[in-house]
């Protein structure tokens, strides 16, 4: 459970991303984050794992105050979330494989990290996670030779490696074409559903988040102007978020799949 | 100043060439430069030159030194002595001293330490022994340990770090640190972080950078004989005034030597890539 209490966050800038946001997320949700760019979305996300402070408020992840905590305990929170990230954020001149293990330097102590000690049931995890994700033949390849859409899911493959509790994801389709989409996030669905992760994304594209998202969020100027479920949503909710009618980026399309 | 309109009226500037600045520049070394090639290149004796290059490619033969081509070739194979002494002091000199630079270009690195108070006094420190001339360091070593090997690893280390920390901290300040914001997302500390994101992207050029500075140490060992350094420098420093068959036998040896470390190199580090 993911709980939002009163949470502001000011840039050292002046910039007010987040006024005062209340949110509850339950375990096994798939939340999709919709709204304007500079709307919030993205701080909203990564303040949930602390790669942003808040100013003020508090947010918890069961019963961990993640705003007050720091070193070894916010590094052992943050082994339980896992993050995707629009550009996939991968060592690109690193074998998929070690790509995907790296996901589980934060269990080992940094001397046994360094020389690359890994217990065998690890190196199999990491396996089994590119297998989930449709991908085990690439795994001794570099990263650089896959496509985009592999590349996501290696990203994938090494947040599942963390064994989370829930996966975070700024904007994981944003780079990807529109057939490619649909893939990454039906494995976004697959990871949800299967291994019961509770997922919390932030979309551009409003169909797509209707589409695979359980649960709704609209943030407007910093506020949560919107939470339902998305088959609550209609043109005027939308209008509310955007402030103005959809534009044809905001939506993929159909891709005739 | 080009001042363009276009057919609606607006009007942009082009901005003003910078070659007319680098031409200026060119033609006034040029004026500089006209003192010197009037002037002193009635000294230059082009003969002279091919009398010492035929002197060093054949074996010498005055009326006290009698040399066959089987001595010539016999010195060559005598010089993988002190080849080996090059060798071995430019090898321990580059790993010694590009290991010492690994630190000092993390330290150096804007992305990585933001704090320029940090950085400053890093780069200060490469910067000084980056402007010291290797003879000038062997000359140091050599009046701090006495002749020998020992001055010449000393005076490779320092070079070495010299170029090995600059080279470093500008492919460390390139690399691509989205991936370290995902291992710390991970709950890697930064020292993991650091290992798992931005050390496999450093590691190929680290290598290659090794090996040209290698290949640079074993063509800085020819001038080092000069102050008293052991190895191949010194065989054409003994030699200089009067054996110019060894020197030259010594320059062949050098050569080959050199170019064929910079095929292995070319060819690892196309390999690597």
């Amino acid at each position: 459970m993911i709980k939002f209490i009163d949470v502001k966050k000011t840039y050292p800038n002046g910039v007010e991303a987040l006024k005062g946001v209340n949110l509850e997320i339950k375990d096994g949700e798939f939340v999709a984050i919709i709204g304007l760019s500079g709307a919030g979305k993205s701080t909203l996300l990564r303040i949930i794992n602390k790669m942003i402070d808040v100013t003020s408020g508090q947010i918890y992840i069961d019963d961990i105050n993640v705003s007050s905590i720091k070193g070894k305990e916010l590094r052992m929170l943050r082994r339980s979330v896992g993050m995707i990230f629009q550009s996939f954020n991968l060592v690109k001149k690193m074998s998929v494989f070690n790509n995907v293990l790296s996901g589980r330097v934060a269990y080992h102590s940094t001397f046994k990290t360094i020389l690359g000690l890994f217990p065998k049931q690890e190196k199999i995890l990491a396996l089994d996670s590119l297998d989930a994700m449709g991908i085990l033949d690439k795994a001794f390849i570099r990263a650089d030779q896959l496509s985009g859409g592999q590349q996501q899911r290696v990203a994938l493959a090494r947040a599942l490696t963390q064994e989370p509790k829930v996966i975070l994801a700024d904007e994981p389709v944003a780079s990807l074409d529109p057939i490619t989409t649909i893939q990454v996030m039906d494995d976004f669905a697959k990871i949800n559903k299967n291994f019961g992760i509770t997922i919390v994304a932030n979309m551009h594209h409003v169909d797509l988040a209707l589409k695979y998202a359980t649960r709704i969020i609209g943030v407007k100027d910093g506020l949560v102007v919107f939470d339902g479920k998305s088959n609550e949503i209609n043109d005027q909710i939308l209008v509310d978020i955007y402030g103005r009618t959809l534009k044809h980026d905001e939506l993929l399309g159909d891709t005739n799949e | 100043m080009n001042k363009f309109q276009i057919s609606n009226g607006k009007t942009i500037n082009k901005p003003f060439n910078k070659i007319w600045v680098v031409l200026a520049i060119l033609v006034v070394l040029t004026i500089i430069f006209w003192q010197f090639i009037t002037y002193d290149s009635s000294m230059i004796d082009l003969s002279q030159l091919f009398v010492i290059v035929k002197q060093m490619f054949t074996p010498k033969n005055t009326n006290l030194t009698h040399r066959t081509w089987a001595d010539y070739f016999a010195f060559m194979l005598e010089l993988r002595y002190p080849l080996w002494i090059t060798i071995q002091m430019s090898i321990g000199g580059t790993i010694i001293g590009s290991l010492f630079a690994v630190p000092f270009a993390i330290f150096a690195a804007r992305n990585i330490f933001k704090n320029k108070y940090i950085n400053a006094p890093f780069r200060f420190v490469m910067n000084l022994i980056r402007t010291i001339p290797i003879i000038l360091l062997a000359i140091i070593a050599m009046a701090m340990v006495g002749a020998g090997v020992l001055p010449g690893i000393i005076a490779f280390t320092i070079f070495s770090f010299g170029i090995m920390s600059k080279m470093l901290y500008e492919v460390i300040e390139t690399v691509d640190m989205n991936p370290f914001e995902a291992l710390e997302s991970t709950g890697a500390n930064k020292l993991q972080a650091f290992s798992y994101s931005i050390v496999p992207q450093i590691f190929l050029p680290f290598v290659s950078y090794l090996l040209y500075i290698f290949e640079l140490n074993i063509r800085a060992s020819a001038v080092l004989g000069f102050v008293g350094i052991n190895g191949i420098g010194e065989v054409i420093s003994v030699n200089r005034l009067y054996n110019y068959d060894r020197v030259g036998a010594a320059v062949i040896v050098l050569f080959i030597l050199i170019f064929a470390l910079q095929l292995i190199n070319s060819r690892i580090r196309g390999k690597l890539q």
